[in-house]
């Protein structure tokens, strides 16, 4: 009997074929019933976690996917995960600390400099966060480069608040 | 009784940009086709 007749293994052939095909139209609803279908009958499917992950907090649930990371143990993998849903969950300090805990790449991965350019933002740390922007803007080009400026000006407008300094430039 | 008006700074615009950075993983080995698996190299 040749592999591909294993039940359980055409089973999850076919539920990740729908993760894919609900994923790519942003139906995370059914996304994650699709992933819940693997996550049945392979508990520790490490692909079924993340994918469960992204989908809990494409649908803005961020308390729920925080939780699912800890008690699946991801937290050395899904470190802008975990943080993300932090971040979304008003704990910057835990944020920042996951990040700069659980980097293992030094400079950090985009994904990770951005996330923790906005928690330096929440925290008002604005100094910090104005060399952060300007370090991320010299080294991307992506289609958010305008979104990035107005972040820039939103953070040299709260360094203008204090009286006692000069307004930054921004470049 | 009521305090008189004062102006304060508005609120500036700032944008979640990290949010565009949370995807799926990559799928493409869980969807490779069946019949495929063990057959060649890239299986």
């Amino acid at each position: 009997m040749s592999k591909d007749t294993n039940p359980k293994e055409a089973l999850i052939k076919a539920a990740y074929a729908d993760v894919h095909k609900f994923g790519s139209n942003q139906e995370y609803d059914k996304a994650v019933k699709a992933v819940n279908r693997i996550l049945g009958v392979a508990p520790e499917d490490q692909t079924a976690l993340h994918c469960k992950v992204v989908c809990l907090m494409q649908l803005s649930k961020f308390d729920e996917a925080h939780k699912f990371i800890e008690k699946n143990r991801l937290n050395g993998v899904l470190t802008f995960e975990k943080a993300y849903c932090e971040y979304r969950l008003n704990k910057q300090q835990q944020a920042l600390k996951t990040i700069d805990d659980g980097a293992t790449e030094q400079p950090l991965e985009p994904k990770l400099k951005e996330l923790r350019t906005q928690i330096l933002y929440r925290l008002e740390r604005y100094e910090d966060c104005l060399d952060a922007y300007k370090s991320i803007i010299k080294n991307s080009s992506d289609e958010f480069e305008d979104e990035r400026r107005t972040n820039l000006s939103a953070v040299a407008a709260n360094l203008a608040l204090d009286k006692d300094r000069e307004v930054p430039e921004v470049p | 009784l009521t305090p008189d008006m004062e102006p304060i700074p508005c609120k500036p615009l700032f944008f979640d940009l990290a949010m565009n950075y949370l995807e799926l993983p990559s799928l493409e080995d869980k969807l490779e086709s069946p019949g495929k698996k063990g057959a060649s190299i890239t299986g």
